[in-house]
């Protein structure tokens, strides 16, 4: 039989083409790559103490997380490794332990990096891989990743998904501790089972790169896991790498979506981001901006804030400025058109910092600026009591819960520090104490006996 | 043995009931229908009041038990009959029934006493010859009630049984300045606002709104759950004879009760004994001024907050029991005065005794006489920015401007739209809004267009704004 070369091409082909899914599937491993990868993922043990029943007490959490370097750097979530933490081990997926040290945190973007005890690791000899990050803009929908961690303590779990939304909108201000996250970045959602422990650990593609830090699952959903994506982490790591801490500026808008608003306000299309509210005593406040103004432009550059996924990005632009420094806004507010300069302040959390005084059986939080304008205070002095145990002076004076302690024997609490040097003064010579506080707007006197 | 106990059981069985005989024959006459004479008397002085709420989208029925206090046919209902929030204009359709009766006599709503409370009611004439005052049973030189005393005073039944009135009796367990003179029985002795009497049928009081009590609730799901159980039908509390005799002739000028005296110092908190000694102010109590409110008479005073009241008219004050009671003493105080009136408070700031003459004003405008609109198409009820609410916004007076929204009907374009009752509105459709009545034009405006697809309103709740859109369609 005559068989012209253009046949037995196709048929070369065609065979291939059945012979090949056996070859691919027959040995049923992942890359070499991924397989590093695996050696790269941690289990992190975290002790930390808690300030919340008027004392203070140590609670345990287990969470995941990814060696990125040869040195020991250890990214994870930020409500895995936080300030709070007092002990961090990590069990290494050759099965040691070894002990690390936080570095910094960013509770904005959920993010922690931690290093690995050096000196043990070379005294015991302990081998690890580290992981590589991947290009988190290049993912595509549906594209097949893998979530690795300790979900519930099941150490060096792997479940598999696909990328459900690459730019997803969520935004918590309370949601990493009671500290606000998600107003800076999107997230990647992914159908990879991510369930708690799972926190911390690399959402990564078959070929072993780092695409995202698992942060966090809808309760009681099935599969809306939402991870950090590698391109902001990225970011995060150099910034904690370089000064611990990641700075930020604000003015104090608070963004609505416009979503068909924008024949309301007779815009051109793909423009503008809505103002829904200014922060009281803010300086976009200050500078006389209200809710209900179109931002058009922020020094200059157009801004599209139509949909909720596109805010974040808005305000990272905002939060980039150095801080102090000078930001001009276009704004639309009806008809006129008019630019306002705005002065940038540092970002600051509403969680101020936390502190227990055993003997008084009084646990506090200190009043940030945040938090005195969010619950219309006049200032930012005072101390929010977390917690009375019962009992104890501070529950016996009548002190409770959510009342904001604002003066101790007339001396008003601008600071945590004058508080803490009242209680030293308390424990060197105790005495009665004359407790002011706010309840409901409500001034209450109290008087702490030893 | 076994048989002989019957016996002399029997004996004494039959002689404890002779007796009982002997002594019932010689005390029913004088005593049992003593006291049915009294009571059916006195349930003369009884009515249950009912009239109507007319709410945006339901008529509230409201029955409450009340007591005529004079020959013009004038009665009193506790002070919560009425909800304070309930814009006056929307009581309707008082009634008036007797005890053992369902024939309706009509009355017309006289207006609310700051000082007692009291909401004042006046029935038709017709049914005046058929009322006895409350004043009736006053014997003057009646001793005031003291512990253990028999005291007892009607219950009314409700609507579906013609307002049967029956009797409940007990005695006096308790008397305490709270801070008016207030007597606690051992158990319910009447319907709340209704009069009280002594064994000779005297008057010793009327009754005020039952306190709550602990109870352990125990049920298939809760093993002793503590919970406070209020009876709202029966009271065992009631106000002393005199102090209630004092305030009759109160009648309001007005539905509103005006002219109400005001000081315009907000959240007096009392200080505990414990805080008292710190101070060095033995035997009596204090309260703490939380804010002093923009433009009162308290401000012009030189009142400030955190000031610590010590002392009115040079009388320091009393050490009340609970803590709170003090709170309403100095309130009382206020409220017994005029606008106009002078009023001297010694206050404690920075360590220092200060003597402060405060002019006493004319409350700013309260929320039931606030002026209100209802957009049936829209779903939404606004009403006028009144002092009150910048107090609760904490806007400068300068800064009050617009409506606060006062109803949102479920599911209603305004409901889609996000909003809530006690949100404030600042623009309508871009425009900022000054005054109620601009308010009203523009959304009577929006209401009337009915080729209107949506409008957007500028609200804040909670210090926060947001733009709102409402789509009609």
């Amino acid at each position: 039989m005559n068989e012209s070369p253009a046949w037995s091409i196709i048929r070369a082909v065609v065979g291939a083409l059945i012979v090949l899914p056996a070859v691919v599937s027959a040995p049923a491993a992942m890359s070499g790559d991924f397989n590093r990868l695996l050696g790269a993922v941690v289990r992190i043990d975290v002790r930390e103490v808690t300030f919340e029943a008027g004392a203070r007490r140590f609670v345990a959490g287990v969470g995941s997380g990814v060696i990125l370097s040869p040195d020991g750097l250890v990214l994870t979530n930020a409500h895995v490794a936080s300030p709070h933490a007092v002990e961090i081990s990590i069990t290494l997926p050759s099965l040691e332990r070894v002990g690390a040290r936080l570095l910094g945190w960013d509770h904005w973007t959920d993010l922690a990096l931690i290093r690995l005890d050096l000196d043990e690791v070379k005294r015991r000899g302990l081998a690890f891989q580290h992981a590589a990050f991947g290009d988190s803009d290049a993912l595509y929908v549906g594209e097949t990743v893998y979530a690795v961690g300790t979900p519930y303590g099941l150490t060096r779990t792997v479940t598999r998904g696909i990328i459900s939304n690459n730019r997803r909108y969520f935004e918590d201000s309370g949601g990493v501790r009671g500290y606000e996250t998600g107003a800076f970045n999107t997230w990647l959602q992914t159908d990879a089972a991510i369930n708690p422990g799972n926190s911390g650990g690399p959402l990564v593609t078959e070929d072993g790169r780092v695409v995202g830090i698992n942060a966090r699952g809808y309760v009681g959903a099935d599969n809306l896991g939402f991870a950090i994506p590698a391109n902001v982490a990225r970011r995060i790591v150099d910034g904690l790498l370089a000064h611990g801490s990641i700075t930020r500026s604000y003015i104090g808008l608070v963004p609505g979506t416009l979503q068909d608003l924008e024949h309301f306000y007779a815009l051109a299309l793909n423009t503008g981001m809505l103002i829904n509210s200014v922060e009281l005593g803010s300086p976009a406040a200050r500078a006389g901006l209200h809710g209900g103004d179109i931002l058009l432009a922020i020094n200059g550059q157009k801004v599209d804030g139509r949909f909720p996924e596109q805010l974040p990005p808005i305000q990272n632009l905002i939060a980039s400025l150095p801080v102090g420094s000078v930001v001009r806004l276009s704004l639309r507010r009806g008809g006129q058109a008019m630019e306002i300069p705005v002065v940038t302040e540092k970002l600051e959390s509403r969680m101020g910092e936390e502190w227990a005084f055993d003997k008084w059986g009084l646990s506090v939080r200190k009043v940030s600026r945040a938090f005195a304008r969010e619950n219309q205070l006049d200032d930012d002095t005072g101390v929010i009591v977390l917690g009375v145990q019962s009992g104890f002076p501070a529950a016996v004076a009548g002190i409770a819960a959510g009342d904001i302690i604002t003066k101790v024997n007339r001396q008003a609490l601008a600071d945590l520090e004058t508080l803490k040097r009242i209680y030293q003064e308390f424990e060197a010579k105790p005495d009665s104490l004359l407790v002011e506080a706010l309840r409901d707007r409500r001034v209450s006197l109290y008087v702490l006996k030893p | 043995m076994n048989q002989l106990f019957p016996v002399i059981q029997g004996h004494v069985a039959k002689l404890v009931r002779v007796w009982l005989l002997v002594a019932a024959c010689a005390l029913l006459p004088l005593r049992a229908a003593d006291l049915s004479d009294l009571f059916a008397e006195r349930i003369k002085s009884c009515v249950t009041v009912e009239f109507l709420i007319e709410n945006e989208l339901d008529r509230q029925p409201v029955a409450v038990p009340g007591v005529c206090v004079d020959a013009n046919g004038t009665i009193i209902l506790p002070a919560s009959a009425i909800n304070a929030r309930v814009s006056i204009r929307r009581l309707k359709d008082f009634k008036v029934y007797r005890p053992n009766s369902a024939t309706a006599y009509r009355a017309e709503y006289l207006g609310q006493d700051a000082l007692t409370g009291w909401h004042f009611v006046r029935a038709e004439e017709k049914l005046h010859p058929e009322l006895v005052p409350l004043t009736a049973w006053a014997r003057p030189g009646t001793p005031p009630v003291r512990l253990a005393d028999e005291v007892w005073s009607i219950g009314l039944r409700g609507k579906d049984e013609d307002f049967h009135p029956y009797f409940l009796m007990s005695r006096v367990g308790l008397i305490e300045p709270m801070p008016q003179p207030t007597a606690i029985a051992a158990s319910e002795i009447g319907g709340p606002g209704l009069p009280v009497f002594n064994r000779d049928g005297a008057l010793v009081g009327l009754t005020l709104n039952s306190f709550g009590q602990n109870f352990l609730l125990f049920s298939r799901q809760e093993r002793g759950q503590p919970v406070v159980l209020v009876n709202v039908e029966e009271s065992s509390v009631f106000l002393l004879a005199d102090e209630v005799l004092s305030y009759l002739g109160r009648i309001p000028e007005n539905a509103a009760g005006r002219p109400l005296p005001w000081l315009g110092a907000f959240g007096l908190e009392p200080v505990d004994p414990e805080v008292a000694r710190f101070l060095k102010l033995e035997n009596q109590s204090a309260l703490v001024v939380s804010e002093v409110l923009e433009g009162s008479p308290a401000e012009k005073a030189g009142l400030k907050g955190h000031d610590i009241i010590v002392a009115l008219e040079d009388k320091p004050l009393p050490r009340l029991k609970p803590d709170q009671v003090v709170a309403t003493y100095v309130e009382r105080e206020v409220e017994r005065r005029r606008p106009g009136d002078d009023l001297t408070l010694t206050v404690l700031r920075d360590n220092q005794r200060l003597d402060l003459k405060v002019t006493l004003g004319d409350e700013p405008k309260i929320l039931r006489e606030a002026d209100r609109r209802y957009f049936e198409r829209l779903g939404l009820t606004v009403r006028e920015f009144l002092y009150g609410d910048g107090i609760a916004h904490r806007v400068k007076r300068a800064e009050q401007a617009g409506v606060i929204v006062d109803f949102v009907k479920a599911n209603s374009p305004a409901a889609m739209g996000g909003l809530e009752p006690d949100d404030w509105v600042r623009e309508i459709d871009g425009r900022e809004i000054k005054t109620y009545a601009e308010a009203v034009a523009a959304l009577a405006a929006i209401e009337a267009d009915k080729d209107r697809s949506e409008f957007v309103l500028l609200t804040s709740r909670g210090g926060e704004t947001a733009v709102r859109r409402v789509k009609l369609k």
